[in-house]
């Protein structure tokens, strides 16, 4: 049998019954668009936790002090204080690869200016820091190695600290002071939104650690240490070299639990895209059981089509029609119903898509993959669907068929 | 096999199987019909002859016997083997003509080629179709769907895609059932004039005058031949046509 007048048949039966024909493929369109838009909302959300994970800077590994067992009582990260100054700079010294590390303190106060107060975050940091976290200035300049070796009384703010004390004024050069220690503001910092913990990273005050711990903070230990690596390939080694570096300097025995915990940024990327990923799964199923719905109505339209053209099969099978002609046909009828509303349901889809980024600001991410595999999922469904009635055509008995009123 | 010889049916038995019980449709009918005949099978509703028909038409297969179609044993072949003889050596007309709904007069008389081993242009389809409608007296209606045929019209679209493939032999069950008797006539005169042109027709009737257009009548009873004879006084439908009277049918 000829291909060609095969697609010229299922395309004149699906013509003759317009209206069913487009009910039908209603049902893929709605599953196929459901498909392209849930996980396209689904990616989106993703892309945007990986893009605020890649804010943290890049090839960057963090170090918490804590999880230490003393007396039996356990305590968290950044709780026990066992991560020393000292340590930071054997980091510094001993790991090859580490281009910066940063000592960091971190802590919550009131901070004023004139007759406006406001209360912020204070991190304490190594000039590195801007460096490690690619956070550059927009206005003027970050403190300097110098700044911290002297404990300098200067600080960079963040975009909304500058917009909550001095409004529209230039904060450059003012002085703000934090627990009554006036501070110069050498530069601020360009927005960087809200962290993947819904934190808005832009309310902070950053200063020297030096000062931080002297001035403002107190204790001798830091809460954590970053450091970025150059090459990502040697992320693995420098990990390892951190812990047995650190182990080495707090005389842990073998066997016995480490009293810090190091993170790669990877290991935090891949903990915040779990949830997203789940989620994109689970949209992507819920919608996947709509394109099922839409291939049961395949089935149902092709058994009632079998049905009502039982003689023009028997006709076709008298004048030579094989069983595999007749298959042929009625699975291409399914088929191009499956496949055209396929394609108009990923029209749609990113069309859906496109209206919840526009206007409620969902961010959605629509790849050339999921297309392809929408696609093609809706022509499997097709054949899927449609093979039972096709074959259930194919196997009618060509005396009956004729008869069949 | 004879020369000369189209159809040759040896003892040919079917037998339906409902449930426990098995119904003899025929019961051991031989047969030979020879190239360039027009025959008509008659007999009684029950009688076997529709059974008969099928088997003729390799759209079953006999319980036991063998069925010889143009020298080749058509009896062991299995569904698609069937499908092809069908399609090359067997045309077929039906009492309710059986034409594809909403489906031009052009392309229910292409329908056969679609299924065959040839390998036709579209304009090649086209103008067979053309030709074969033109033949039955249907040029000009190429493009008209059934419903806007009269009956006689349709049947005519019926004999055309019967002719298209050039098949062996025609196989006309009831032709006629759905027509009146001038239709009938008109018919019949298509009928003897391919016969004339040497083509083989089976025809399955029960009406008497419409069997009396064929050369030879065979009549069954009981899944068995009661009768075979060569009509006596054939009727010529070309001539009845020419009478201005409506028929005497």
């Amino acid at each position: 049998m000829r291909i060609a007048p095969t697609f010229n048949v299922a395309y004149r039966a699906l013509r003759r019954n317009k209206m069913r024909s487009v009910l039908t493929a209603l049902g893929i369109i709605i599953g196929v668009g459901a498909v392209i838009a849930m996980v396209g909302i689904g990616n989106g959300a993703k892309a945007q936790v990986e893009a605020q994970i890649a804010s943290l800077g890049q090839n960057v590994i963090l170090i918490f002090s804590g999880s230490t067992t003393s007396s039996g009582i356990r305590t968290g990260w950044g709780g026990a204080g066992t991560l020393k100054i000292e340590d930071a700079e054997a980091i510094r010294r001993e790991v090859s690869g580490a281009i910066g590390v940063s000592e960091e303190v971190v802590s919550t106060t009131q901070v004023a200016a004139g007759n406006q107060n406001w209360f912020t975050r204070i991190f304490g940091e190594s000039a590195d820091y801007f460096d490690i976290r690619q956070w550059p200035l927009s206005d003027g300049a970050p403190f300097t190695p110098q700044d911290v070796r002297s404990a300098n009384k200067v600080c960079v703010i963040g975009r909304t600290t500058a917009t909550q004390i001095y409004g529209n004024e230039n904060s450059i050069g003012q002085i703000l002071r934090i627990k009554n220690v006036p501070f110069t503001i050498l530069g601020v910092l360009t927005p960087k939104g809200l962290s993947p913990q819904g934190v808005d990273q832009d309310d902070i005050v950053i200063m020297p650690y030096t000062s931080a711990m002297k001035r403002v903070i107190g204790g001798t230990t830091l809460r954590n240490i970053n450091v970025q690596i150059g090459d990502p390939s040697q992320i693995a080694a420098a990990q390892q070299q951190i812990i047995s570096l650190l182990r080495q300097r707090h005389n842990i025995r073998p066997g016995r639990d480490d009293d810090f915990t190091v993170r790669t940024q990877q290991e935090i990327a891949e903990a915040a895209t779990a949830t997203s990923r789940v989620m994109t799964v689970l949209l992507g199923a819920i919608a996947g059981v709509s394109l099922l719905v839409g291939g049961i109505g395949i089935m149902n339209i092709m058994l009632v089509s079998v049905t009502e053209r039982t003689r023009e099969i028997g006709v076709r099978m008298a004048v030579g029609a094989r069983g595999n002609d007749i298959l042929t046909q009625f699975l291409i009828e399914a088929v191009t119903l499956s496949s055209v509303g396929g394609i108009i349901g990923i029209i749609c889809g990113i069309g859906a898509s496109a209206l919840l980024s526009t206007y409620a600001h969902w961010p959605t991410l629509i790849s050339i993959g999921s297309i392809a595999i929408a696609f093609l999922f809706s022509a499997a469904v097709g054949v899927f669907f449609g093979f039972y009635p096709a074959r259930k055509a194919a196997a009618l008995d060509p005396i009956e068929a004729l008869r069949y009123e | 096999m004879n020369n000369g010889s189209l159809v040759k049916l040896i003892d040919v038995h079917k037998t339906y199987r409902t449930g426990e019980m098995e119904v003899p449709a025929v019961r051991g009918v031989s047969l030979e019909i020879k190239r360039g005949e027009f025959l008509a099978l008659m007999g009684a509703s029950g009688s076997g002859k529709s059974t008969l028909m099928n088997i003729l038409g390799c759209l079953d297969r006999p319980t036991s016997g063998s069925y010889f179609l143009d020298s080749a044993d058509v009896s062991g072949l299995d569904r698609d083997q069937l499908a092809d003889i069908r399609n090359r050596k067997i045309g077929f007309v039906f009492q309710s003509f059986n034409l594809l709904p909403r489906t031009s007069a052009r392309e229910n008389a292409e329908l056969p080629l679609v299924y065959s081993t040839q390998r036709l242009s579209h304009a090649q389809l086209r103008e067979r179709a053309d030709r074969v409608l033109a033949s039955v007296g249907l040029a000009g209606r190429e493009d008209h769907p059934p419903s806007q045929l009269s009956g006689g019209q349709q049947q005519r679209v019926a004999i055309a895609r019967a002719l298209i493939n050039d098949p062996e032999v025609l196989l006309a069950d009831e032709p006629t059932g759905n027509l009146d008797s001038r239709t009938s006539v008109e018919i019949m005169a298509i009928f003897q004039q391919l016969n004339e042109r040497g083509i083989t027709i089976i025809m399955v009737t029960h009406e008497q005058d419409i069997a009396a257009y064929a050369q030879r009548n065979v009549v069954m009873r009981d899944g068995v031949v009661v009768d075979d004879r060569v009509v006596p006084q054939r009727s010529d439908a070309a001539t009845q046509l020419e009478q201005p009277l409506p028929s005497t049918l």
